[in-house]
């Protein structure tokens, strides 16, 4: 197998660069990042540093397991030492295969796409991550699950800025790449990194679990610990998410336009008793951001007391769980109709990056962010650990628009093979449809290498 | 294809067809040499505004010429195109006897055409023979779908659904602009003042009240009442069917209008409400009332006056020879086909933000199963077994009774059962100037289906 590099740089930077290289791994991120961003206009271009591929190739080779809620719902439910350790072997080698998938997409762009400041930003995270996953031997024993979790721990935090900044990236590049192709490849990597955190995630909720002991449970709370494995609530109540999250988009529009605005009201119909299981965070996002859109609409279009009522329609089939919403917020216009699942294309663009570089700050003071008063103990523990990056999203003001609400609740949607789509009544209002397995055994909608070259 | 739909009682071609004179239209023996020559000029990509930039009835002499000029620009290469994808099909379609009958019908529609083509009519003599043959084609064809659907169930076994499904959404989307040209020209001309003098018999038909139709299009059609007349059609039928009649519950802006042809969207509302009441009886919710949404574009009574305009001060110029050439499957779709037109006209072709009317029909019938919804599509080729084909092929009067009914379109015969022709057809006319139909279901609760329509394109 021939090794093929990337050309050497001047020999300056290649100085530079070894001593990137020599640093640990985790500093390495920001002596990138700080060396990329002070560089002026006269300089040379300064892509990340290259590395033998030999390595990556190894990876790339491998095939990624998608796995089912169901099968980790199951997996986690009773758990053994074995099983934990299988566990953290199981996320040991697919982290870096994920990863590697990616990195070989960001390695095939353009070369001036690599330039690009978050472009390289994100890339250097990302290697890095690789790097110091690949290297952990292989567990067998507690302890070392240990020291796992915490490298785990700390490479999701350090990977919070992540989509604002691929964001920014992406619409800087979309001329040198088409935005097409920036948009195929936003989706992929989107679809990876809800994998990546997932699992990580999902793991470090089990061992958390499996070390603590069993609290008892308070008569205040309506979920119980049993009713999590994990990250995956059992038995996601329909009703009371739309009604939560329909609090928490309220709160944030009375924030942005003063306590004198009428907010619309969210009515539930249907099928009140629906439950099915999925990642928590995943499907207040997505709900979330339907509502958000729906009431930020009616109050624009509509203000003015009295405004008509969102509908939310909740219906349940064998198989899935439709979720309808309905608004009268007077439709899409048609400029931006046919952009609408875009990330990088339709006529705001210039706006969506400058809103875009406001995101960062946000996801750094997390830990800091108010969370909705609506959910429980339980539930918002569940939630702000392990570095929720969904939370600054949710919960950002709604004047700044990100135009991207809508492309990624759609990935969301789509992981667990569900699906998410929009009609306009032009001049009415807007009717969302999002359909969820009910089953949780579908699995999850991932794209390889493998999948990709066979096109 | 003529609707016997409320609206239309005084279509205009009633009074031709009891014109003796039809019987007796003159023939040119058509050679495949001529079918070739024909089908390589390019298709001309029709708009609303093509059918109205002849001007407002009833037209002066020269304007009715001109119109029969532009028909007779167009009408030769759409026939000649017609055969030739007819003649695509495999020979043991083509050679099933009702196949084989629309093939002849193009055919001799092409022979009645040809004594007229390649030449202008500058008499009004020539004018009055040449309406009579586009006439006499609008009636041989009028029974083609029904025709057809038989034909290709009877030699299912010969050709794939797929074939069948391509086939037929282009072949049926030319034919709606075949006969739409033909329709205009005929009412343009019989709503025109040097006829109604020579033809005294004529008396039966008079112009629809008020002056908002230019020959079969309505530049002020109302979306609520068409939708109240259509209500009251499938819901006597559910009556006579079922013993109970739902309801439509009409919201948004009932006084929404539009321009644009009465006859399709006629049809396609029956359908859609078809639909939706059958569904809405079967799963016993028929005290629930259908919603019909009617949400106009913002600009919509811009392009309405617009059009009033532009009718008035037309003038008749040359007929455009600049056509962009638009290949068969496109023919429907107005945006891909809008080029340039006639320097002297005063429309301009459609932009992207074309006003029109979206329509959301939305019913509590139970929803459309996962696996029929994947053949929604299709022309009721797949979704029949073979004891229920068998009954329709063998032709036993319940069947061909079924067959008139969706080619009788509107108020037609007594049965809701058809052929499944219903919402692929309705998409065609939908799509045709730049709308569409998109259905959503609810498995378990029911179906949203959203009809979003243009009109004529504003200054």
């Amino acid at each position: 197998m021939a090794t093929t590099q990337l050309a050497r740089p001047a020999r300056s930077t290649r100085s530079l660069y070894k001593h990137i290289l020599r640093l640990p791994p985790s500093a390495r991120v920001l002596a990138y990042s700080s060396v990329a961003t002070t560089r002026n206009h006269d300089t040379t271009t300064f892509p990340p540093p290259w590395r033998p591929s030999h390595v990556l190739d190894e990876w790339v080779m491998r095939d990624a397991r998608p796995i089912s809620l169901r099968q980790l719902g199951f997996f986690g439910r009773t758990l053994t030492d074995e099983r934990l350790i299988s566990a953290a072997n199981y996320v040991r080698l697919e982290l870096p295969t994920r990863i590697a998938h990616r990195l070989r997409d960001f390695q095939t762009l353009p070369y001036s796409a690599l330039t690009n400041e978050h472009i390289g930003y994100v890339y250097e995270l990302y290697y890095s991550a690789f790097e110091r996953v690949r290297k952990v031997p292989e567990i067998r024993d507690l302890e070392s699950n240990e020291r796992f979790c915490s490298v785990l721990d700390h490479i999701l935090n350090e990977h919070l800025p992540v989509i604002p900044r691929l964001a920014m990236g992406v619409l800087e590049i979309k001329d040198v790449v088409g935005a097409d192709e920036c948009d195929r490849f936003m989706t992929m990597l989107l679809r990876s990194r809800i994998s990546r955190r997932l699992i990580a995630q999902q793991h470090l909720a089990l061992t958390e679990r499996f070390n603590a002991p069993r609290q008892p449970t308070k008569a205040s709370s309506s979920t119980t610990d049993d009713d999590y494995v994990g990250h995956i609530l059992l038995k996601c109540n329909a009703k009371d998410i739309i009604e939560r999250c329909a609090e928490s988009s309220k709160q944030l529009v009375e924030k942005a336009y003063g306590p004198d605005v009428s907010i619309p009201k969210v009515v539930v119909q249907g099928h009140l008793d629906t439950t099915f299981p999925y990642i928590l965070s995943h499907i207040e996002y997505i709900i979330g951001e339907l509502l958000r859109n729906s009431i930020q609409a009616v109050v624009e279009q509509r203000g003015g007391p009295n405004p008509p009522p969102i509908e939310v329609l909740i219906c349940e089939a064998a198989q899935h769980v439709i979720i309808r919403v309905s608004d009268q917020g007077g439709g899409v216009s048609q400029d931006i109709l046919p952009y609408l699942w875009s990330f990088t294309k339709g006529p705001r663009r210039d706006r969506r990056l400058q809103n875009l570089g406001q995101v960062p700050k946000l996801a750094a003071t997390m830990h800091e962010l108010q969370m909705s008063p609506a959910l429980s103990d339980q539930q918002q523990h569940h939630a702000e650990k392990h570095g929720s990056s969904l939370s600054s999203f949710v919960s950002r003001p709604p004047n700044l628009r990100l135009g991207m609400g809508l492309p990624m609740a759609k990935i969301y949607a789509e992981y667990w093979a569900g699906s998410l789509e929009l009609h306009s009544l032009e001049g009415y209002g807007c009717d969302a449809f999002l359909q969820i397995s009910r089953l949780g055994n579908k699995n999850e909608v991932l794209t390889t290498r493998a999948s990709m070259d066979a096109i | 294809m003529i609707s016997r739909g409320a609206g239309l009682r005084h279509h205009p071609l009633r009074a031709l067809v009891t014109r003796p004179a039809l019987r007796h239209v003159q023939t040119k023996a058509v050679t495949d040499g001529d079918i070739a020559r024909f089908a390589s000029q390019p298709l001309h990509p029709l708009t609303l505004a093509d059918l109205c930039k002849h001007g407002r009835p009833p037209l002066s002499e020269e304007s009715l010429l001109h119109s029969a000029n532009f028909t007779l620009s167009i009408l030769p290469s759409r026939l000649a195109h017609r055969i030739q994808s007819l003649r695509n099909l495999p020979y043991i379609v083509v050679a099933n006897p009702n196949v084989n009958k629309i093939h002849g019908n193009y055919v001799h529609s092409l022979s009645t055409i040809m004594p007229y083509a390649e030449k202008r009519i500058e008499t009004l003599e020539d004018e009055v023979k040449f309406t009579d043959a586009v006439a006499e084609l609008v009636q041989t064809h009028s029974n083609t779908i029904a025709v057809l659907a038989k034909g290709f169930l009877e030699a299912r076994k010969y050709i794939s659904a797929k074939q069948v499904t391509d086939f037929l959404d282009e072949h049926l989307r030319a034919r709606i602009g075949t006969r739409l040209i033909a329709e205009q020209h005929i009412a343009l001309h019989v709503s025109s003042q040097p006829h109604k003098e020579a033809n005294k018999n004529d008396s039966q038909y008079h112009a629809p009240d008020g002056s908002t139709y230019i020959g079969v299009v309505d530049t002020a059609l109302k979306a609520a009442s068409l939708i109240r007349t259509c209500e009251n059609t499938v819901g006597e039928i559910c009556e006579l069917k079922y013993g109970v009649r739902p309801t439509v519950k009409i919201i948004g802006q009932p006084e929404t209008t539009i321009a644009h042809v009465p006859m399709h969207i006629e049809y396609v509302l029956t359908e859609l409400l078809k639909n939706s009441f059958r569904a809405t009886i079967e799963a016993g919710m028929e005290r629930e009332p259908v919603e019909v949404t009617i949400a106009p574009s913002a600009s919509e009574t811009q392009a309405a006056a617009a059009l009033n305009t532009a009718t008035e001060s037309a003038k008749p110029g040359k007929v455009s020879k600049k056509l962009a050439a638009v290949s068969n499957r496109d023919q429907g779709f107005v945006d891909l086909s809008a080029g340039p037109n006639d320097t002297n006209s005063n429309i301009r072709p459609l932009a992207q933000s074309t006003p029109g009317v979206t329509i959301r029909i939305r019913d509590r019938g139970g929803g459309i199963s996962p696996d029929v919804y994947d053949k929604l599509w299709n022309y009721g080729f797949t979704t029949f077994n073979e004891d229920e084909i068998q009954e329709k092929v063998s032709g036993g009067g319940q069947g061909v009774m079924a067959l008139d009914v969706i080619s009788g379109g509107a108020g037609g015969g007594s049965s809701l059962a058809g052929l499944g022709y219903g919402l692929p057809l309705g998409r065609a006319y939908a799509e045709y100037f730049g709308g569409g139909i998109a259905v959503q279901s609810l498995w378990g609760w029911g179906t949203d289906v959203y009809l979003s329509l243009r009109g004529v394109g504003k200054i």
